[in-house]
């Protein structure tokens, strides 16, 4: 206790007594620990300046203290008897009142609002601890991310980031737990999780059905008569197909383990696309091939409708 | 139990008069009242009226207020003390959504 004890109460040198008792009176109804229960800094702040008064409302005191015959330490006062100490006790509950919150009825909610967190501490009685509220977050990937998984870090609203880890196959609308990476706990409460939900965004050319992956391949008019060696992207890059002498739209090749994490198969779907300008050739060609060959792709349609 | 004069030996600046003031005022209660005697919770209560009023100058009148506003805060904290008590024994999982609607609801 090396400090002023004038400063302390916030009073000149020069002070007379009646001053400093009331700017001690002023201090004091605002910190004393009856009147602030579970305050620990008003308490200490309250010590001080009720050290100090003790030294400055004495004539004799006030005079060795300004003549540097005692230090501002002094003599230390007898331990100090204060109700609050008493008041939580089962004694107290004879003058406890509960007339301001009979209204509150069940909303019990209400007490632990009014005690949590942000508000500050409780002191005294038993140590409340409590889990950490899970976060929740949301995170939009690429379609060839959540197939084959990867690794990413989100930005939080309060400008911390969080690494995620994508497992390989995650699906859209998958909730991820992060252990720990919500927020705090209270006490020796352990933090929450973070739950982070997987939205996937669509691809222009995979689309995803279970673990298999769907491809449509348009092939040509030669091709699907002839039959050859297709070009066919997959999640994993592209691969050389032998596409069957015959092939029509509509039917599906499947490449085994070619989908979500080995698991599923690839399925090509293909397309006969016919050139985009019909040449005189190929005019030609059909105008006599019908001569001889006409077949109606639409009896099956007649039969059914 | 301590009794009448004990009380008043042990606290500073009492006297029987004011103790037995108060008593009437209802500000004490008497731990035993038909023997008169006190608890050390009676005695640090008639302290505390001595300090509020010879120590930090609150009226006589205004002191009544202050106390039953301190009861009130006591009985407050009593009751929180239980609810947390009590909460702190719950199922983790009951406990993390008991807190999320606490936050909730401060949130507004």
């Amino acid at each position: 206790m090396a400090e002023d004890l004038y400063s302390e109460l916030g009073v000149s040198k020069t002070a007379k007594a009646g001053e400093i008792t009331k700017a001690y009176r002023k201090l004091a109804k605002k910190l004393h620990p009856d009147l602030n229960p579970g305050d620990k800094a008003a308490e200490d702040r309250f010590k001080k300046i009720s050290h100090a008064y003790s030294i400055l409302k004495d004539p004799d005191k006030r005079g060795q203290y300004d003549r540097g015959e005692i230090d501002a330490s002094g003599q230390e006062r007898p331990e100090a008897r204060y109700y609050r100490e008493h008041a939580g006790g089962p004694e107290g509950a004879r003058y406890r009142s509960s007339a301001g919150f009979e209204d509150m009825g069940d909303f019990s909610d209400l007490f632990g609002d009014m005690f949590t967190g942000a508000r500050g501490g409780r002191r005294g009685g038993a140590q409340f601890s409590m889990r950490g509220q899970d976060a929740q977050y949301h995170l939009d990937i690429n379609f060839l991310d959540a197939v084959n998984g990867t690794k990413t870090r989100i930005t939080l609203p309060d400008g911390g980031t969080l690494d995620v880890t994508i497992p390989p196959g995650v699906s859209e609308g998958q909730v991820l737990r992060l252990k720990g990476k919500g927020m705090p706990g209270m006490g020796e409460g352990p933090p929450g999780d973070a739950l982070v939900e997987i939205g996937v965004r669509g691809h222009p050319v995979f689309t995803r059905e279970g673990s298999d992956i769907v491809v449509e391949v348009p092939i040509s008019f030669d091709e699907a008569v002839l039959g050859g060696k297709v070009e066919v992207p997959t999640i994993s890059g592209r691969v050389a197909v032998t596409v069957p002498a015959g092939s029509n739209s509509g039917q599906t090749l499947r490449l085994k383990g070619r989908g979500v994490k080995g698991k599923g198969d690839q399925l090509v779907k293909l397309t006969v696309m016919m050139p985009e300008t019909i040449d005189d050739d190929l005019k030609r060609f059909a105008e006599d091939w019908r001569k001889s060959h006409a077949y109606d792709p639409r009896s099956k349609l007649k039969e059914q409708a | 139990m301590p009794t009448e004069h004990d009380v008043v030996a042990r606290v500073h600046s009492l006297t029987v008069t004011r103790l037995r003031i108060w008593v009437s005022q209802g500000l004490i209660k008497p731990a035993d009242e038909t023997a008169r005697s006190y608890s050390e919770t009676d005695i640090a209560r008639a302290d505390l009226i001595c300090t509020l009023e010879d120590e930090l100058g609150f009226d006589e009148e205004d002191v009544p207020v202050l106390l039953n506003l301190i009861d009130q805060i006591h009985g407050l904290r009593s009751e929180l003390r239980g609810l947390l008590e009590v909460l702190d024994e719950l199922p983790s999982d009951m406990r993390s959504t008991v807190r999320m609607r606490i936050e909730n609801r401060r949130r507004g």
